[in-house]
């Protein structure tokens, strides 16, 4: 559906390298990237509101590196949705219709279903001013959905909303893409936003693709050191192998790893909330350390609890209940591990 | 009791006499003409022909700094054009320069002596003494004003939003009538009452380039010069009076729209 080959943008202190991308027809696809890697450029570039220097962007069979915007038919819902403010919800809506070959009657026909889809009904003589950011991201989605766009662009669509927005928001986008059997390409640094609506991605960083593929796969094999801590690893060491065993170089420590594990890795990762505590009556670990908790820092629900070993630390997220129950507190010695399945090598 | 803060009672002993500098002049001379010399003043037809022409070619010079300041104000908020300082500086220059100076140059610029004076002769364009001279020192002196209220006007606009309008299928000039433009008349007829307002104050340059046709400040020296300060006060006044009336009408029409432009 959209390839990019070979995609080389330049602006003053910025360069996006080589980047070749091929999003599906119907994909819900993430560029996910830290701020400031070049996620949002790249959408720019898709819509051709900045060049590419190099490369070439197909979007079904037709190449579109230098076709002007207006005549690309790719809608963008920008973060802080970008509705005109001098018009009203219906006027803003309707604002693209006459650009294209879209008759009255269709215009009307999917201006009522996306008005009762999104539900602007009670809103569509005000101005944007007067709404709230939930309400601003429908009518955006609106205005660009009433095009039948061949790619819908979201920038970040869930960074600029209240979190009482927030949730709904990410439903509702997830409806539309399944409802409407739209394409659509979203930024976002937000990797939980991400898992839940996207099949697939790529990770960016410092203008250079670093992974991409199923969101699944990136999210569980991780095939680098930036994109595992990206994606919420912790426990991150340089390793070698030894008979099928992992040695953590800094300490020397030895660690199982699953069977699927690669021999040339060179980098272990473990998902904080993969490690547990072992309590009486488990099933033993392959992978066990006895250790102190030696600092519990505050993440909401969940505590960052660093368990120091007697050369190394780990770092484990646990519910506030978990430690409840356990009676446990900084100081106190236990028994931890993880299965040779939550070790991940690359 | 509403305390008084000493911070803000220092700052308007200040401020009063700026105050006093502006109005009492102003006052002065707007309430010494006596009535009957007011109504005098206005019937001569030589000083209401001078702030008719004064008001009109102001209002010519307004409406053609719209005209051809618009595209540039848009071009120093939007694009990044080399020299683009050196250009805003050139801009700014008609405020430093003295106007006296300003009328020279225009007219060396346009005597018979010069090859643009002798193709602008050629082509039926006189400068010197006449209101197309007028007009052309009002627009230097004025310009600035506009050019820069438009820009801020302009970069007042999230580009945003022009690249939104682009991506739904307008193309760059659609865009600009029907996004940038809405968004930005106000800042553009304000910049029209500013460069008009400026240009019917102007007496240095238009003094030089045109004596005659008589504009409002310089029948006001004339009159100062060969009369004395009673016969140049009631036209000043009835200026003052007219150019007022003018700008308060011309500030209701750009605020009489949908709030929602705003």
């Amino acid at each position: 559906m959209i390839h990019l080959k070979n995609i080389n943008l330049r602006v003053p202190g910025f360069v996006l390298k080589n980047i070749n991308l091929h999003v599906q027809k119907n994909d819900f696809f993430s560029l996910i990237g830290p701020t400031g890697s070049g996620k949002s450029l790249l959408l720019e570039g898709i819509t051709g509101l900045l060049p590419f220097s190099s490369g070439t962007l197909l979007v079904g069979n037709q190449e579109m590196t230098r076709l002007a915007v207006e005549k690309r038919n790719i809608a963008i819902v920008y973060q802080n949705f970008a509705l005109f403010p001098h018009l009203t919800v219906t006027q803003n809506i309707f604002y693209g219709v006459a650009y294209h070959s879209i008759s009255k009657q269709t215009a009307l026909k999917r201006f009522d279903l996306l008005v009762s889809t999104l539900g602007l009904k009670k809103i569509i003589t005000r101005h944007p001013q007067t709404l709230s950011g939930g309400e601003k991201q429908r009518v955006a989605l609106a205005r660009s959905l009433i095009l039948n766009p061949s790619v819908l662009l979201l920038d970040e669509p869930l960074s600029a909303l209240d979190p009482i927005f927030h949730e709904d928001a990410k439903q509702l986008l997830k409806k539309i893409h399944d409802d409407l059997d739209i394409t659509i390409i979203m930024v976002s640094h937000n990797f939980s936003d991400v898992l839940y609506l996207a099949n697939r991605g790529a990770i960016i960083k410092a203008g250079e693709i670093m992974q991409q593929g199923e969101i699944a796969t990136i999210f569980e094999r991780p095939n680098s050191k930036f994109t595992a801590f990206f994606v919420g690893m912790k426990n991150i060491h340089p390793i070698h192998n030894r008979n099928g065993k992992i040695i953590v170089k800094e300490e020397n420590i030895e660690i199982t790893p699953s069977s699927q594990a690669c021999s040339t890795a060179q980098y272990m990762a473990i998902r904080p909330e993969n490690i547990s505590l072992k309590t009486i009556g488990m099933e033993k670990f392959e992978n066990c350390f006895t250790g102190k908790i030696e600092r519990i820092t505050s993440n909401g629900v969940f505590l960052n609890v660093y368990l120091q070993t007697q050369n190394f630390q780990f770092e484990a997220i646990w519910p506030r209940s978990y430690l409840r129950d356990h009676d446990l507190d900084i100081g106190n010695s236990i028994v931890f591990g993880f299965h040779p399945e939550s070790v991940h090598t690359f | 009791m509403k305390r008084i803060e000493p911070l803000n009672c220092l700052f308007f002993l200040l401020s009063l006499p700026l105050i006093l500098l502006l109005t009492l002049p102003l006052l002065q001379m707007t309430f010494q003409p006596s009535l009957a010399m007011l109504m005098e003043t206005i019937s001569d037809k030589e000083v209401m022909g001078a702030i008719a022409r004064s008001i009109g070619l102001s209002l010519g010079a307004g409406i053609l700094s719209f005209l051809m300041g618009t595209p540039l104000a848009y071009m120093l908020a939007r694009k990044e054009i080399i020299g683009k300082k050196i250009i805003e500086g050139i801009i700014d220059l008609p405020i430093m320069i003295p106007h006296p100076v300003v009328g020279i140059a225009i007219l060396s610029l346009t005597g018979r002596n010069h090859p643009i004076g002798r193709f602008l002769s050629d082509i039926g364009i006189q400068i010197m003494g006449t209101r197309t001279g007028i007009i052309c020192v009002l627009l230097f002196v004025g310009l600035p004003f506009y050019v820069n209220t438009v820009k801020a006007g302009f970069e007042s606009v999230p580009i945003q939003l022009e690249n939104a309008s682009r991506t739904l299928g307008a193309g760059k000039f659609s865009t600009f009538l029907r996004i940038t433009v809405p968004l930005t008349w106000r800042h553009m007829i304000l910049g029209i009452i500013m460069c008009t307002a400026r240009a019917i104050s102007e007496f240095g340059a238009v003094v030089i380039v045109a004596y005659h046709p008589m504009t409002a400040p310089v029948m006001i020296y004339e009159r100062f010069t060969a009369y004395g300060l009673k016969y140049s006060q009631p036209i000043a006044v009835w200026l003052i009076i007219i150019s007022f009336g003018l700008f308060i009408l011309l500030r209701m029409l750009s605020n009489s729209t949908h709030p929602q432009c705003r």
